[in-house]
């Protein structure tokens, strides 16, 4: 290797490498090859499936516009995932969505490397001029959750299974506990962090403890059923599917789910690279545009609960409702957010405080 | 003991060095056959695996990247297990010398100078010597299995990263993600390549293994490490300790999977995140088998086991493979090996018609 990459490929000389890969140099009029890297597999049912069924949905939808999408499995967050990012890069991909928070950096780096590449990272917050940005407003579910949690649990108590405490994540359980309290005041959270998005023994014994110390609900935010599938087995009021109806696990314990329906918005960025119109921005859609959609309610809950819980789903999409308005008080009881005010995307995105009801981890 | 003394007569160094070879193609062989059988493009899989990563001259600096850490840690473990201690919690000790690394790192964090990546450097073989010294302590005065002290420490050694990047460590810019702040440019390793992701610590794996070779076969120590895995009656007799042995065997494969974990978190990742341990650990466990136990071996085993990991993600992108089959040729590779060896041992023990062997 005596010449430098970038230079190889600013000479244009990386096409001639590609041979060797089995595949052929992209030329305009071929499929747009579309990558996807995902931190799991696909048969999780969850996080992965979700954006497994996009491609999918891509692909039915651009038909001949696109290659058969070509999913990266298991890349763990780090160094390995720079390694893949190149690998889709260098064998032709144009387009090449990296779906975990971790790659962050990663796919600031790669994207340097590979300027007529789009890079699209979803969940993150770096963006470049051939890297976007893309997420789901998951916190408009959590609140249609939360709601049916208020009515639902017993004890008052729910558990919530989180990742890492990234904004992301606190804003859902924030949104879960608000609508729970505005059915039951002295309804609390607890929320436990495994520092993985897939584990699903770490899941389990999660929400094993939290079950022996009381609580009767359990939400995720994780990639698979795992905690829903332990709700079932201990019989308690139930929990609730994320990224992708999980009912097939636990038929009596999931509540309804929260389904992730990237499919549109990967068309979308698709076709604007098709159409050589991509420009890199920050993605944000929920309810109303249908990326993120709640499923069936489970047959069990009683009629009044599921009107309560659909008037909060339809105030999110007519946008009469919203979760994040004040007042609201944070853990320790002071206020945080004065009456009718609303807090702004900005201040969502970096949301690092639990509101009223929050037991807040060690 | 039967099959102490038959190794030891064992006059084929050329099927000892062979077995490892035919292993590698035997995977091919059965493993084109296999995902055929099933319905994937078997040939092509066999291609993009182990064919692909050494054909692109792209991939190279991947592979490199890859097996340096294998070489480091695999050299240890075969210097561990020659003496028949079985340290497994390689993994855990990569884990605190990575932690180490780090501490020097944000210790030193805006400053200039030198000096700051030997520190890290030292830091991170005593941090996984220290390490591994609890192993040693526990087996050498309780006389408690190192098998499962040293197995059950990684676990122990994943939490406490988790503890310090959650609160102690963590960046301040970082969203609340659990990570350490990215290491000023003096704890970074440098590339060595410009242009590529090469590092300093891939040459330091080559010397490590060269530098273990000839100590192993050259010193005395080697002679005692081998003696004592080989014969360990004769070596009470001629008057090695054996938990002097023991807490050598520890030290020196604790620290080299420490210094591999400073080279990681300095090199690739550039900072401590949950999602620093990989593996490497459990798997230079097989790179070290796959190598023979032999420093120089281990540097082969360590390429050919970097060629899987990065040929199954081409054989992903390429032919759409599952990264299961990745896993799945690895577990081959080390069975067929496993299986070749006992073959050598029976074939030579016994004298037996050759149809009973085939058979």
């Amino acid at each position: 290797m005596t010449l430098s990459r970038r230079n190889v490929l600013k000479a244009g000389a990386a096409a001639a490498a590609l041979p060797l890969l089995g595949t052929k140099a992209f030329a305009q009029t071929e499929p747009l090859k579309v990558g996807f890297m995902l931190i799991g597999t696909p048969n999780d049912n969850g996080w992965n499936y979700g954006h497994a069924t996009g491609a999918k949905f891509m692909k039915d939808t651009l038909g001949d516009l696109v290659a058969e999408p070509t999913i990266v499995e298991n890349v763990p967050e780090g160094p390995d995932c720079e390694r893949v990012l190149r690998e889709l890069a260098q064998s032709g991909h144009k387009l090449i969505f990296a779906t975990s928070f971790g790659y962050g950096d990663y796919v600031i780096k790669v994207a340097q490397q590979f300027p007529d590449v789009k890079f699209e990272h979803a969940t993150g917050y770096q963006r470049s001029d051939n890297v976007a940005t893309y997420n789901a407003r998951f916190h408009e579910g959590r609140a249609v959750c939360g709601t049916i949690a208020g009515h639902l649990s017993k004890t008052g108590k729910a558990g919530y299974i989180g990742s890492f405490p990234i904004p992301e994540v606190v804003m859902g359980i924030n949104a879960f506990v608000l609508a729970a309290r505005k059915v039951n005041p002295e309804f609390t959270i607890t929320p436990v962090y495994i520092s993985t998005w897939n584990d699903p023994a770490k899941e389990a014994d999660a929400d094993r403890a939290m079950i022996d110390q009381g609580i009767d609900i359990i939400a995720q935010h994780t990639d698979g059923p795992a905690a829903l599938q332990v709700a079932e087995e201990r019989g308690i009021v139930g929990g609730f599917g994320q990224g992708a109806d999980m009912a097939a696990f636990a038929p009596k314990a999931q509540l309804t789910s929260i389904i992730d329906h990237w499919g549109p918005t990967y068309v979308q960025s698709a076709q604007a690279v098709i159409d050589g119109t991509w420009t890199s921005a920050d993605r944000w859609p929920g309810l109303k545009e249908g990326e993120v959609q709640i499923g069936p309610y489970n047959e069990s809950i009683p009629a009044d609960v599921v009107a309560a819980a659909e008037a909060v789903k339809n105030g999110q999409i007519d946008g009469s409702f919203n979760i994040f308005t004040g007042p609201i008080n944070d853990h320790t009881g002071a206020e945080k957010v004065a009456a009718g005010v609303t807090l702004t995307d900005a201040e969502l995105l970096s949301m690092d405080w639990y509101v009223e009801g929050v037991n807040p981890p060690a | 003991m039967q099959f102490r003394l038959e190794k030891r007569r064992e006059p084929s160094k050329v099927m000892v060095y062979a077995t490892p070879v035919a292993a590698v193609v035997l995977t091919m062989v059965v493993g084109a056959i296999i995902f055929s059988l099933i319905g994937y493009d078997g040939v092509g899989a066999v291609r993009e695996i182990f064919l692909t990563p050494l054909t692109n001259s792209f991939k190279w600096q991947d592979l490199g990247v890859k097996a340096a850490p294998l070489i480091i840690i695999g050299v240890g473990l075969s210097i561990s297990y020659r003496a028949n201690v079985w340290n497994i919690g390689a993994e855990g000790q990569y884990i605190i010398g990575g932690l180490a690394a780090t501490w020097v790192a944000l210790a030193t964090h805006g400053m200039t100078g030198w000096w700051i990546l030997p520190t890290m450097f030292v830091a991170g073989m005593l941090g996984g010597a220290a390490y591994a010294s609890i192993p040693a302590l526990l087996k050498t005065r309780l006389n408690v299995n190192e098998i499962l002290t040293s197995l059950m420490l990684t676990y122990a050694s994943v939490q406490l990263i988790y503890y310090l990047v959650r609160a102690p460590w963590k960046d301040p810019m970082g969203m609340g993600f659990p990570q350490t702040r990215i290491f000023s440019e003096a704890a970074r390793l440098p590339t060595l390549i410009p242009g590529t992701i090469v590092h300093l610590g891939v040459p330091i794996a080559i010397v490590v293994a060269l530098i273990a070779w000839f100590i192993m076969s050259r010193s005395v120590f080697g002679y005692r490490m081998r003696v004592v895995g080989a014969a360990p009656h004769a070596a009470r007799y001629g008057g090695f300790s054996e938990n002097k042995t023991i807490w050598l065997a520890l030290l020196v494969s604790g620290g080299l999977a420490g210094m591999a974990g400073m080279l990681e978190v300095a090199g690739p990742f550039q900072r401590m995140v949950p999602g620093f341990p990989t593996n490497y650990g459990f798997t230079a466990i097989i790179v070290a088998f796959l190598g023979r136990l032999n420093p120089l071996g281990v540097i082969f085993a360590g390429i050919v086991m970097a060629i899987t990991f990065v040929g199954g993600e081409v054989a992903q992108t390429t032919i759409g493979l599952s990264s299961s089959a990745t896993g799945v040729f690895q577990a081959m590779m080390l069975f067929f090996l496993l299986a070749g060896d006992i073959l050598i041992r029976y074939r030579i023990k016994r004298v037996v018609p050759a149809a009973e062997v085939r058979a």
